[in-house]
């Protein structure tokens, strides 16, 4: 059967190159909703935003543009499944049709290298594609659920570049427009038959963005330690993200914590595409959920 | 309506006078980090709700309120050499909630990248930059992965320029148009030897 919505998979970096498990997840958890996800062969890093943006926006923008061209010459949109691609590719395609000076310098360094970028696609996040009833929606999400998450309560960090800065984004959603206390997630996870669990500061950044994880780890580790402070107050079984840079942060980064602050807290950390692929009755084995620095075990006894 | 000595030439001159000058002053300074920034420091009254919403501020002495004001006034030595200018995670609460419609975060951006024009930049950075420039990725594969993917089903290797590698040169020749990879190589060398 041809798939309805078909879409260049851009897959970054850590989800293949450190969560295989999302990848597997995303591909196979979309084919059962109705989306094909192709792969975009010869994509490279996004490139990170925070470190390619810091040193020199142009190189940032040619080098996105590269990615958008691979796209362009599928005559495909572009799904992705991390924030920080979000940034770079959903922003620098934005910037290039809206900005005539911007493009044409980006069009004559890729001339070096055979290529042009035409503005002709368009960019989304594979949560934002599950969340929209014309693509997706809650309804058949929760219709495709085999193995629901019952009696898991389950936090969710949203993480900062799929929708901030709200003033440049352009969601069809307007629940996606809000920034201070959206809820759009929250949806997504309840339809997995788990128990949304709101906490304190649920909007704030894991920290690692920016450069800051490389820079000063410690720093980047006690924005992410209050979070963690803030979900154990008021206790949840998983934390879940939609970006695999701030899954690492959490994930990684509470042994890093352990050994930095001697403070251990065991939350499992999942993306969504993983929580999903176990709701419709992926093993842990097909997530390869074994490479996590926190084991998941604990949840999963309580939702297999 | 009030009425000063000189209304409205003389209040129109002073609203023209962006600028403080002074020897540490650079106005240039500020037109460069609008233009790169696209967005217009200057705009700012110094509210603070760029501090009070930043995750770095409680535990750093880093106040972005302090940097645009730095721009406002052209103070380019002390903005680019101050090293809490790494400490914005770019997480653009700032820029959600500014009053004046100013972007913090960009400002800050604009301003990181004109301190690697002047050789100031962390190296773990530039350490990205190398990895990008032999790999295609920032993160790239490794072993452990490699194996956990070939389990999954899938190749060892995602269909990236890491199983593409022809594509590598095209990177490599937009890096080397901005001389990136040569001076990323050169700062390290200086500061690691």
């Amino acid at each position: 059967m041809e798939a309805k919505h078909k879409y260049a998979f851009y897959l970054g970096c850590i989800a293949p190159n450190r969560y295989p498990g999302s990848e597997a997840a995303a591909i196979k958890t979309s084919k059962k909703l109705g989306i094909e996800l192709v792969p975009l062969k010869g994509a490279s890093c996004c490139p990170a935003p925070g470190a390619f943006g810091s040193i020199d926006l142009n190189v940032w923008y040619a080098m996105a543009a590269r990615n958008l061209v691979l796209a362009e010459q599928m005559k495909m949109d572009i799904a992705l499944l991390c924030n920080g691609c979000y940034k770079s590719i959903w922003e620098v395609n934005h910037k290039l049709k809206h900005n005539a000076e911007l493009r044409d310098g980006v069009n004559e360094v890729l001339k070096t290298i055979d290529m042009e970028y035409k503005g002709s696609i368009n960019v989304y996040h594979l949560a934002e594609l599950l969340y929209d009833k014309n693509i997706v929606g809650v309804d058949k999400v929760r219709d495709s659920i085999t193995n629901p998450l019952k009696g898991a309560r389950i936090a969710v960090h949203y993480g900062c570049h799929l929708i901030k800065p709200r003033k440049d984004r352009e969601f069809g959603d307007k629940e996606l427009l809000d920034t201070e206390a959206p809820t759009w997630m929250e949806e997504l996870v309840a339809a997995l038959g788990a128990t949304p669990v709101e906490y304190r500061q649920k909007m704030q950044c894991c920290g690692a963005g920016g450069g800051v994880r490389g820079y000063d780890i410690v720093h980047a580790l006690d924005i992410a330690n209050e979070k963690l402070i803030n979900l154990k107050e008021v206790g949840v079984d998983a934390l879940t993200d939609i970006c695999p840079f701030c899954q690492l942060q959490f994930d990684r980064g509470q042994i890093e914590i352990e050994e930095k602050f001697g403070v251990k807290y065991n939350l499992p950390v999942l993306h969504f595409c993983e929580l999903l692929g176990l709701a419709q009755g992926m093993s842990p084995q097909d997530l390869a959920l074994d490479l996590h620095a926190i084991s998941c075990e604990p949840f999963l006894q309580k939702v297999l | 309506m009030a009425r000063i000595k000189g209304y409205p030439e003389a209040l129109e001159a002073k609203l023209r006078d962006r600028y403080v000058y002074g020897d540490d002053s650079h106005p240039e300074f500020t037109e460069n980090v609008e233009k790169i920034s696209m967005s217009i420091p200057h705009l700012c009254y110094q509210c603070g709700t760029c501090t009070a919403s930043c995750p770095s501020a409680p535990r750093s002495s880093y106040r972005i309120r302090k940097f645009v004001r730095r721009v406002v006034l052209g103070l380019e030595n002390e903005a680019l050499t101050d090293p809490d200018l790494w400490l914005c995670t770019t997480c653009y609460s700032c820029t959600d909630r500014c009053p004046r419609d100013i972007a913090p975060t960009d400002v800050i951006m604009a301003m990181r990248n004109l301190a690697f024009k002047r050789d100031i930049i962390p190296v773990n950075f530039l350490k990205t930059v190398q990895a990008i420039y032999t790999t295609g990725h920032g993160v790239p594969n490794n072993d452990v992965n490699r194996a956990a993917r070939v389990k999954l089903g899938m190749d060892a290797d995602p269909p990236t320029t890491h199983t593409y590698k022809e594509f590598i040169p095209g990177i490599q020749k937009i890096l080397d148009y901005y001389k990136l990879k040569a001076n990323a190589d050169r700062i390290v060398k200086e500061r690691e030897g």
